[in-house]
């Protein structure tokens, strides 16, 4: 597979239960605050808005750098980690 | 006139007649489709008539030059061929240079169908596959005279 980070593993492999919105892949800090603000406070609120968008990971990479101005890295890896977490659980 | 302006209905079918995938157009969507509609928008005012033709002419002058490219390394090999008179590497040499050969033709083959799907030019590729056959003709018989010759 390619390189996934650690953070990535640790999210997709198991149930995202009550894990706030830093739990993502690609979201730090900074994001995580910006996240919040607009009241996504969990990371399932935001895999929420990810099946809202029909889990096209497009979609909602455009979406996470339209509402909280992340660049392409940040949200293309929190759009994959959403997806095989999906894949996995859903 | 605006797009914020417009019913969620409304916004729901102009992205389905611009053929963009879309979910349920809530609070949070809505804002997002909205400018994916501006861009549709703005990309289909702006789109001229297609460049197909020219596309296809660029494809066909790269067949062009991958054909004149392996004919001259085939030259150029069978001359080395018979100046070092090494008769025990020319058969693995002409296998692999037969390979070669082969992938070669072959992805020239590939490339000039995808460009050429009318007919019109039926007769154009009928004298590429000759240009292709010939040197490998010349190619066979230089080794068949080279292992004349060993013998």
């Amino acid at each position: 597979m390619s390189t996934t980070s650690q953070k990535h593993r640790d999210f997709v492999g198991e149930p995202m239960a009550d894990k706030p919105v830093t739990a993502l892949s690609g979201i730090g800090e900074t994001l995580g605050k910006k996240l919040e603000e607009n009241g996504f406070d969990k990371a399932y609120v935001v895999l929420g808005q990810f099946l809202l968008l029909r889990k096209d990971t497009e979609m909602f990479t455009d979406w996470l750098k339209d509402s909280i101005g992340a660049n392409s890295r940040q949200a293309s890896s929190c759009a994959q980690c959403l997806k095989e977490w999906c894949d996995a659980f859903l | 006139m605006s797009l914020s302006e417009k019913s969620d209905e409304e916004l729901g079918s102009l992205l389905s007649h611009y053929g963009i995938k879309h979910g349920p157009i809530v609070d949070s969507t809505r804002h997002l489709y909205e400018r994916k509609l501006e861009k549709a928008m703005k990309q289909a005012s702006v789109k001229t008539s297609s460049d197909k033709t020219y596309y296809r002419e660029e494809e066909e002058e790269v067949t062009y030059i991958t054909y004149q490219s392996a004919a001259t390394r085939k030259r150029s090999a069978n001359m080395v061929k018979r100046s070092t008179e090494q008769h025990g590497v020319e058969g693995p040499d002409a296998d692999t240079e037969a390979a070669v050969q082969v992938t070669y033709s072959s992805t020239n083959h590939t490339s000039v169908r995808s460009g050429e799907p009318t007919g019109d030019k039926s007769t154009g590729s009928l004298w590429k596959m000759i240009l292709v056959l010939l040197p490998l003709a010349v190619l066979s018989a230089v080794c068949y005279y080279a292992y004349a010759y060993i013998v």
